[in-house]
């Protein structure tokens, strides 16, 4: 186990820069997650950490150890692929124990080792069959096991479960964790799905294009967006993004929305010295869906973080545990989270409260955090 | 399939009388094809004087195998009259390396190229390409002159060695046609687990290539066995290969025409690649098919 630095990390191929400038550093037993739409460049920095492609600028470090120039059978890294990569005309055992017998181990090691690693993710009946007789399930165990068997110092994990249906998907991935708590090792783990990245994490790489967008923990991300973008990646339903001005409401900050009869006026909770600048300028204003719901109880108090205002409802959308209630402001379709006793039904007018200590503001021109 | 039935159910009729059709045709291709088959099997079942009494499609009265004993063990060969059978062990003796040497070869230079992409390695794949399309003929003087520089000329070595660099292009595509369709990630986890390039290929890349093998393997046996343009150019008397002998043996000049040494003869040489088809054939079809299948 060990840690990971990425210093200034490039990859470009020809004219093509794929990576630009990439700094992350985790520590020793951290879950990185890296995830971002597809193309964005999430395999080619798994391949770089691995050495599979080698890099174009920066450096790369595991513990105190610069290995851009190791090759990746010393690396002590290991990694599980996306179609699993099993070796179609080897057992399982043989999967697992194959890396060991190149590496020279004797046998009676790599039969404990085997036995070991089977037991903990419990595929021991499986062990004498060929992969093409495995689920998918457990093709992605034994890719698990293959890794595991190593005791690398990192494992690199290339969407291991975007080929597994949903539940089998949503198991495996408490079982990730489990055995990531259970272990203590250090991860680097690709997807491109965020609530993956959320439930997994200790740490959140959101990339686009190449370029790393922020770098932080799970909550940070999803209540600090740097941008935009990672405000509307991370989260589903996404966060709402509305066009609205920011104004100084009888000595208050606030933020002006724009509609046909009267603009709808929300105070600001704690604004910070950043927004001084800003003021009479046009903002983007976002809030998350369970930011905006029914009218909540003490919302009328002038101090509150919750703030009222009345919208004509278009349509709801129940999810079971709550209603998404779409309304539209500014123009655009904005998304609520409401009670399911509290939904409205379409047309009527309703009203919502605001919760404005969970709101972000960006600048329309840079699309940065404010 | 039951909506297939239902609607067959319907048209019943004309559906048999397409079918009908389909099966004539097909009857008539296949004895157009098998018709020439028929009469020398035949022929090389009957005795001489039998050949010229009796018409060329008629069954033997008397089937006797003594065409085939003599063509084997005496017919002659120019002034050599030790049958066949010594052309068929030098048929041997070409086919068998050459085949081995230019499929193994291929799957190494197929390898290479689509798992390994080193620069240039789509240049080095449209050159060899360009080698299938090379006619033979364009090669026979420069190949001449290698072989005699290298001291092979006129020498079953020299052949082996013709074939492997002519079967070489089509080896190797069919090799990186296969390889393109696995997985890179299986060389990449193979390359983490530690291996190199030759323990990858051997002990990953090798074993899950039966398919293309014998894909390989057939058309190459089948190409330089029946070859007899660099067989008659490059190797000559008691190193010719098999079907440079058919042709002496037919086209002697003296002496009475054996019609039926002549089919036992021919039926002699072409039956090692007929053996080939008829118990590797089906793997065949299926290895050509394998690589766009598997997707
Ligand atoms: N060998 C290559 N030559 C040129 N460009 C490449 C090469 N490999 C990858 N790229 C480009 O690099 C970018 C990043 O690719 P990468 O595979 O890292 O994406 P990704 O984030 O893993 O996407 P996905 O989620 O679809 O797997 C893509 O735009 C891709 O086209
Ligand atoms: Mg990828």
């Amino acid at each position: 186990m060990a840690s990971l630095t990425l210093d200034k990390v490039r990859k470009a191929y020809g004219p093509v820069e794929v990576l630009k400038e990439i700094n992350i550093a985790i520590e020793d037993g951290e879950f990185l997650v890296l995830v971002g739409p597809s193309g964005c460049g999430k395999s080619t920095l798994l391949n770089l950490i691995a050495g599979l492609e080698g890099s174009s600028g920066g450096e790369i470090r595991i513990g105190d150890r610069v290995i851009n120039d190791v090759h990746p059978k010393d690396r002590n890294i290991a990694m599980v692929f996306q179609s699993y990569a099993l070796y179609p005309n080897m057992t399982v055992r043989k999967n697992i124990t194959f890396g060991l017998e190149i590496r020279g181990v004797s046998n009676e090691d790599r039969d404990k080792a085997v036995a070991d690693v089977a037991k903990l993710l419990q595929i021991e009946p499986l062990l004498d069959r060929k992969p093409s007789q495995l689920s998918g399930g457990q093709r992605q165990r034994v890719a698990m096991g293959r890794a595991l068997v190593r005791d690398p110092d990192i494992f690199l994990f290339d969407e291991p479960l975007s080929n597994l249906d949903a539940k089998l998907r949503v198991d495996m991935r408490t079982e990730i964790k489990k055995l990531h708590q259970r272990l203590g090792s250090t991860i680097v783990y690709v997807t491109h799905d965020q609530i993956e990245a959320m439930t997994l994490a200790s740490r959140i790489a959101v990339m686009k294009d190449g370029i790393l967008q922020q770098f932080d923990t799970p909550q940070n991300i999803y209540e600090r967006p740097n941008n935009i973008f990672v405000a509307g990646f991370i989260g589903s339903p996404s966060m709402n993004f509305i066009n609205a001005t920011l104004i100084n409401d009888n000595g208050r900050l606030a933020v002006s929305i724009k509609r046909d009869n009267d603009p709808i006026v929300l105070p600001l909770k704690d604004a910070p010295e950043s927004y001084q600048a800003y003021i009479g300028k046009d903002v983007v204003f976002g809030i998350r869906p369970e930011g905006l719901t029914h009218k909540r109880t003490g919302s009328d108090a002038p101090d509150s973080q919750y703030v009222n205002f009345d919208c004509k409802v278009e349509v709801i959308e129940p999810t079971g545990a709550d209603t998404m209630t779409v309304v539209e402001i500014g123009g655009k379709e904005i998304v609520a989270r409401v009670r399911p006793d509290r939904a409205p039904h379409p047309g009527e007018v309703m009203t919502f409260s605001a919760d404005m200590s969970q709101i972000s503001l960006f600048d329309p021109a840079t699309e940065l955090r404010i | 399939m039951a909506d297939i039935q239902h609607y067959s159910h319907d048209t019943g009729w004309k559906n048999t009388i397409l079918r009908g059709l389909l099966y004539l045709v097909l009857t008539l291709f296949a004895i157009y094809y098998l018709f020439p088959l028929f009469v020398m099997i035949s022929t090389s079942l009957k005795s001489l004087s039998e050949i010229r009494e009796g018409s060329l499609i008629s069954l033997p009265r008397v089937i006797t195998f003594d065409a085939w004993t003599y063509a084997w063990n005496e017919a002659c060969v120019g002034v050599e009259c030790s049958g066949i059978k010594i052309y068929f062990w030098n048929s041997v003796k070409m086919a068998v390396p050459a085949v081995l040497i230019s499929t193994f070869l291929g799957a190494i230079n197929g390898y290479a190229l689509t798992k390994w992409r080193f620069k240039g390695a789509n240049i080095v794949f449209a050159l060899l390409l360009f080698g299938c399309f090379i006619p033979f003929q364009v090669v026979l003087l420069p190949m001449s002159m290698v072989l005699g520089k290298l001291g092979l000329a006129s020498s079953t070595s020299g052949l082996v060695l013709v074939h492997v660099v002519y079967g070489l292009c089509f080896t190797t595509l069919f090799f990186r046609n296969y390889y393109v369709s696995i997985p890179d990630e299986l060389v990449k986890a193979a390359t983490i687990d530690g291996a190199g390039f030759f323990t990858i290929f051997w002990r990953i890349i090798l074993p899950i290539s039966t398919p293309i093998i014998v894909v390989s393997v057939i058309w190459q046996f089948t190409q330089i066995w029946n070859d007899f343009l660099f067989g008659a150019s490059f190797a000559s008397g008691d190193n010719a290969p098999m079907t440079v002998a058919l042709n002496n043996i037919v086209n002697t000049t003296t002496g009475v025409k054996q019609y039926n040494v002549d089919m036992a003869t021919a039926l002699l040489t072409g039956l090692p690649t007929l053996l080939v088809y008829v118990l590797a054939g089906k793997y065949f079809v299926r290895g050509l098919t394998a690589g766009s299948v598997k997707g």
